[in-house]
């Protein structure tokens, strides 16, 4: 048996990172969100919307989202989450 | 006649204003807006020597400048003193009819923070303007400077020819139209120096004959010494270096050794307590682009912060570039001490591994996001750190694509090349072709291939390409079967390799590296066909 990480335990890693990345995808709870548009300022993708009236944003674009984690960061409610869904 | 003549030869000031415009294309008002942006703070007291009509004058006065504004031409300074009132702003602006010879004798010493001058020390004669620039210096209260906004003759060649080309005939046109005119000045930089100023220009116009230039008083290179934790100015320029670190990122991009930058503060321009902080990652190229955006448009501080030489959305996506890498250079280069304000402008493509809101807790910095490309900055800071949606979108234009796609190449290429010249020599061309003829075309058609990942547009791209085949054989080249097969498979194979790999190179796409797996399967299906069709067909 060999300790740590083998070449073939890395490329496995490597291999499921990447499958979870593409299957990331944005949970927006609007009941936390304080409407500062951190994530509307940061999305190198226009996912994000800000809803002038309401004081919060709306994820309107969702379909376009790269997973970049961005708006995940900045949000400082938390407001926002990436997962895999159901997993 | 003569009274006609002399009648003809009086300028009006409405003339002169319009005469002015035709001259200097419109770009004057453009370079006077930026001495307003750079050196007018509320109550600045400013001299203005030649105010003429005041277009100069109303625009300070708004910034809220208190200014002393004196021109030799007494219907000049009328047409100001009305602009000025009719603004409400009588009581910011003091206007004196008087000889720019003579500002000397009115004026205490120390009595100015800025002195400008618009298209007026290119009127004077040269030894007047020896004069009124060693009376300036004493004008000049402390840290105080001067502002010239004049007609250079380029000192370039080709500028020079464009110059007479253009110039000389719209000069002759607006004397015409309205006998107003203006005389180049001859080697400025150098008659400032002699009066004891450093000179910096930085801003210009109409392929540099109309320069907005900052002189300060003092001999010294860069004028004022910088503080202690400043490594150094920052300035646009080539040599071999630079032309080798493009060629490697031009073609190796992806492989190390990144070209990088000695982490710290930096100048650009000749910032002052005021100016702007940008912050940005170390690799070189990087910041060469930055610095090459807003050198001449912005005077700013640069702080490099350590990206281990990768670009900063890598960097920060991978780890290399957090917040407490940039609260240590705020720190290390004691940023609080130099400049006035607190707020940091980072790259906006930092924000996914960049934590904004640990900067503003734990170093008591506002965080503003700037633009996703440099070359927005100036547009930016002018609008008051305000980002249109066009700043704020990653887009892939062509010009990144083909970028792309060499930098690729220049990897890849040598993967498959090399091994392509020993094994396979007498099909190393035919091959060089297919791989670089299919990625540039990629990258041409690449928005409008039907797929949303790479895998997905490597499937038509291969159709594509295997519609060039045949549209080969039939019309040129009848081809026999095998080889047929053969290139098919190969260009199947080099669709799906490009495709697939050019979707790490785009920022609007994700999860490439899950196509490795697939490219692995697909390459070895294909291998597969190459080795048992022909068997079963007995073509070999
Ligand atoms: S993860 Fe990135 S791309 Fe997706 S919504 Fe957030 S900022 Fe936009
Ligand atoms: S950053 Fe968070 S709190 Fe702010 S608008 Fe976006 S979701 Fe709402």
């Amino acid at each position: 048996m060999t300790e740590g990480p083998t070449l073939r335990s890395l490329i496995g890693e490597h291999w499921n990172l990447a499958r979870t990345l593409r299957k990331l995808e944005i949970r927006f709870d609007p009941e936390r969100c304080s409407g500062v548009w951190e994530c509307y300022e940061v999305c190198p993708v226009d996912c994000w919307e800000p809803d002038y009236e309401g004081s919060v944003v709306i994820f309107h674009h969702g379909e376009r989202c790269i997973a970049c984690g961005a708006c995940v960061l900045q949000c400082p409610e938390g407001a926002i989450e990436l997962e895999v869904p159901g997993g | 006649m003569a009274t006609v003549f002399m009648k003809w030869l009086e300028r009006r000031p409405q003339d002169y204003d319009r005469g002015i415009q035709l001259l200097t294309l419109g770009k004057l008002g453009s370079l006077q807006a930026q001495i307003v942006h750079h050196l007018i703070f509320e109550e600045t007291r400013v001299l203005e020597i030649g105010c003429g009509t005041g277009e100069l004058t109303l625009i300070m006065a708004q910034a809220g400048a208190e200014v002393t504004a004196i021109d030799i031409s007494p219907p000049m300074l009328a047409e100001a003193e009305r602009k000025v009132d009719q603004a409400g702003l009588a009581d910011r602006v003091e206007f004196k009819v008087l000889d720019a010879a003579l500002v000397g004798d009115h004026f205490d010493g120390g009595s100015f923070e800025l002195i400008v001058s618009s298209l007026t020390f290119s009127e004077m004669t040269t030894q007047v303007r020896a004069y009124v620039l060693k009376t300036c210096l004493t004008l000049l209260a402390q840290g105080g400077r001067l502002a010239i906004l004049d007609e250079v003759l380029p000192e370039k060649l080709a500028a020079r020819l464009f110059y007479s080309a253009v110039r000389i005939p719209l000069r002759f046109l607006t004397w015409l139209l309205t006998r107003t005119t203006t005389h180049p000045l001859r080697d400025f930089t150098t008659t400032l120096s002699h009066a004891g100023y450093t000179t910096e220009v930085i801003a210009s116009e109409l392929g540099g004959s109309l320069q907005l230039m900052i002189a300060s008083p003092g001999k010294e290179p860069g004028g004022m010494a910088f503080p202690r934790t400043v490594l150094g100015r920052l300035q646009h320029h080539t040599s071999l270096r630079t032309l080798l670190i493009d060629i490697w990122a031009t073609f190796f991009r992806i492989l190390p050794p990144y070209p990088k930058i000695e982490p710290g503060l930096y100048a650009v321009g000749r910032p002052d307590p005021n100016s702007v902080v940008l912050v940005t990652g170390n690799f070189d190229l990087t910041v060469r682009r930055l610095v090459q955006a807003i050198e001449g448009k912005v005077s700013a501080w640069v702080l490099v912060v350590d990206s281990a030489g990768i670009n900063v959305w890598c960097a920060a996506g991978g780890g290399f570039l957090n917040a407490e890498r940039v609260i240590g250079a705020l720190r290390v280069s004691e940023l609080e001490e130099i400049v006035h304000h607190r707020d940091l402008i980072l790259p906006q493509l930092c924000a996914n591994g960049v934590d904004g809101w640990l900067i503003r807790r734990e170093a008591s910095w506002e965080v503003h996001w700037g633009p996703v490309r440099a070359e927005d900055l100036p547009d930016y800071l002018v609008a008051g750190k305000d980002k249109t949606d066009a700043m704020r979108w990653v887009r892939f234009p062509l010009k990144d694509r083909l970028e792309m796609v060499t930098a690729t190449l220049g990897f890849y290429g040598l993967i498959i090349l090399i091994p392509v010249a020993i094994f396979l020599r007498e099909l190393f061309w035919p091959i060089f072709i297919s791989l670089v003829g299919l990625s540039y075309f990629y990258a041409v058609i690449h928005p409008w291939l039907p797929g949303r990942d790479g895998l997905m547009k490597s499937l038509p791209l291969a159709l594509i390409a295997l519609a060039g085949l045949a549209t080969y054989v039939l019309l040129w080249e009848p081809l026999p079967w095998p080889r047929i097969f053969n290139w098919s498979l190969g260009l199947i194979g080099l669709s799906v390799f490009t495709a697939a790999e050019l979707q790490g190179m785009s920022p609007r796409m994700r999860g490439e590296q899950a196509n490795w797996g697939w490219e692995v399967i697909i390459v070895a299906a294909l291998g597969l066909t190459y080795w048992l069709v022909p068997q079963a067909l007995g073509w070999r």
